[in-house]
């Protein structure tokens, strides 16, 4: 035991720098993510309330299954070992999200009803190079309809309107649970790992007990001025400037690197990692 | 509190006749100089005149009958957001064969336009629940005439387009689910050479790359931009054509209103001129918050 040994600056900033993006990464998987869900889950309340609600459980999974493992493995490259696949499921939602939430929105589907295939395409008309212009357009049509004068007078009715089988209806249970559902799916691993990393780091920063409230402390500070980063930068700049494939390839990359980063704190500061 | 109340109620010249609140909305109804107003987050959705609920709307909504000069006969057409109902009261007014399907997200807002709006449900005119794009996704079945676009999210702040009702891909599926001569229109507010050109600009050309051809009203009194695409490759319109489609269209429809022609007197072809700058939209990249930032 070396409870009075300095803890080395480096190993300070580089833990703090874990703490801080790993929340980084969680806002912006969380604020992208439900802007991500829209397409298929529609109007913004249920989204907003299911991706919030996922994270908010991936973060209590994260914190309570993370402070257990800190205590029972001690080494930071541990969480390598959870970052990795974390981060490469992120750089793959792009490619493996959609087939699944495909699935969650088309089991409403009624497939009993044939679809109606036999649609004659729009045939492939020559398209005339003539510049239309407004004026010639009307050129034609009679002046006194153009100025709202006349009315009409024929009155040959088009047939009554036939039924076909209306798109079923999603039922109310559903419509609130699937996009909980959704977000459980995509968001609920990644998050679940980057959570991990805020009570491993009080483990691995506190030396002693009578630290242990500074530490955390600090740990929860750092972590939520990441997360309040996370939250403004995606959705004042990320979403304007790159495409949502293009943030989970960086949320990913910037994931992966974080595990890189675990490893480089115990091979750098071996006997600070060890000490029990 | 009651002297605050109609305090407030004197100050605003009008009287508030219903007040709510959704999960998605919150909904007032007011009457003021013989005109009923929705407004939802404080935003103004709809008007009408009380002694005749077939005027006084926001003469945007007018444009939405233009598809029917490619459908003639048109069965059946969708709606995409309700409000108050401008457009659904104008359909059983002036076309009563057609059948008009509703698509509203809110069903707070489907209980209003009932009780104070005087929308009905009849055998010609149903209210679907659902989100817009969930509504296409799921319809298999059912082939539009046309499809109007109408569904906005409203606040203090203005009107704003739902991104995932305005991409390529949600064109795709309306497309999908509209018939070989079916039309989509789209309400998009904004101006041609200044505020909000940008979204004009890149919906024009979002739209453009589903729809072969793509022609657009600019509404006289307000705002609003609304967009034509229409489906059939079958080259553009000409004055000839137009000329046909009008005589067809007024044989077909004798009740047709007699505002129709001055609305089509202001069609336009040719591309908005914010359309060169402005980008495409789609599911993975629609930048529509910077788009709305104001031109310099």
């Amino acid at each position: 035991m070396n409870d009075n040994a300095p803890t080395p600056r480096g190993r300070t900033l580089a833990l703090g720098a874990l703490v801080l993006l790993g929340g980084f990464a969680v806002m912006v998987l969380e604020i992208v993510g439900a802007r991500y869900l829209q397409p298929w889950f529609g109007g913004a309340f249920y989204v907003w309330t299911s991706q919030i609600g996922m994270v908010m459980l991936a973060l209590a999974l994260g914190y309570g299954v993370g402070g257990h493992m800190a205590d029972r493995f001690k080494k930071a490259r541990f969480l390598s070992l959870l970052l990795a696949p974390a981060g490469i499921f992120v750089l793959l939602i792009p490619q493996m999200a959609p087939g699944l939430l495909d699935g969650i929105v088309d089991r409403h589907v009624k497939s009993s009803a044939p679809a109606l295939s036999a649609e004659p395409t729009a045939s492939e008309a020559v398209r005339t190079g003539l510049v239309i212009t407004e004026t010639n357009l009307l050129a034609e049509i009679p002046k006194d309809f153009l100025e709202g004068k006349t009315n009409n007078a024929a009155n040959n009715l088009p047939a009554p309107p036939i039924d076909e089988a209306p798109p079923s209806e999603i039922p109310a249970v559903w419509r609130k649970l699937d996009p909980a559902i959704g977000s459980a799916l995509v968001f609920l691993f990644p998050c679940f790992v980057l959570a991990m990393i805020s009570p491993f780091m009080v483990r691995l920063a506190a030396r002693q007990v009578a630290h242990v409230g500074t530490v955390s402390g600090l740990v929860y500070a750092a972590s939520t001025v990441g997360s309040i980063a996370g939250v403004f930068i995606s959705a004042y700049v990320l979403i304007d400037l790159f495409t949502t494939t293009q943030i989970f390839q960086m949320t990913g990359a910037l994931t992966l690197g974080l595990g890189g980063l675990c490893c480089l704190i115990d091979w750098q500061w071996p006997e600070d990692s060890q000490d029990d | 509190m009651l002297t605050v109340g109609l305090l407030c109620v004197a100050m605003a010249e009008g009287a508030v006749r219903y007040r709510s609140q959704s999960a998605h909305n919150q909904i007032v109804v007011e009457d003021k100089g013989g005109y009923r107003m929705l407004r939802f987050n404080g935003s103004m959705e709809t008007r009408l005149l009380i002694a005749n609920p077939l005027l006084g709307h926001f003469e945007y909504t007018d444009y939405f009958q233009m598809p029917l000069l490619w459908n003639p006969k048109a069965k059946r057409v969708l709606v995409m957001g309700l409000g108050g109902g401008s457009t659904q009261r104008a359909f059983q007014g002036y076309y009563p064969t057609v059948h008009v399907d509703t698509v509203e997200l809110d069903p707070a807002v489907a209980k209003v336009a009932k009780e104070w709006f005087g929308v009905k449900e009849t055998k010609t005119h149903t209210i679907h629940i659902s989100d817009g794009r969930g509504y296409l996704r799921r319809n298999k079945n059912r082939k539009y005439e046309a499809i109007m676009m109408d569904a906005y999210s409203s606040n203090t702040y203005g009107s704003f387009i739902p991104h995932h009702l305005a991409t390529k891909e949600f064109f795709q599926l309306a497309a999908e689910d509209l018939t070989a001569n079916g039309v989509l229109a789209y309400n998009v507010i904004g101006t041609y050479q200044e505020w909000r050109a940008d979204i004009v600009g890149s919906m024009y050309r979002t739209m453009k790359t589903v729809f072969p051809h793509v022609y657009h009203f600019p509404a006289a009194d307000s705002q609003n931009i609304v967009l034509l695409g229409v489906k059939a490759n079958t080259g553009g319109l000409t004055s000839a054509t137009l000329r046909a489609r009008v005589d067809l269209l007024r044989r077909a429809q004798p009740k047709m209103p007699a505002y129709f022609g001055p609305r089509l007197a202001r069609i336009r072809a040719s591309a908005p001129p914010s359309a060169e700058q402005s980008p495409v939209l789609t599911d993975d990249h629609a930048p529509i918050s910077k788009l709305l930032v104001p031109a310099k």
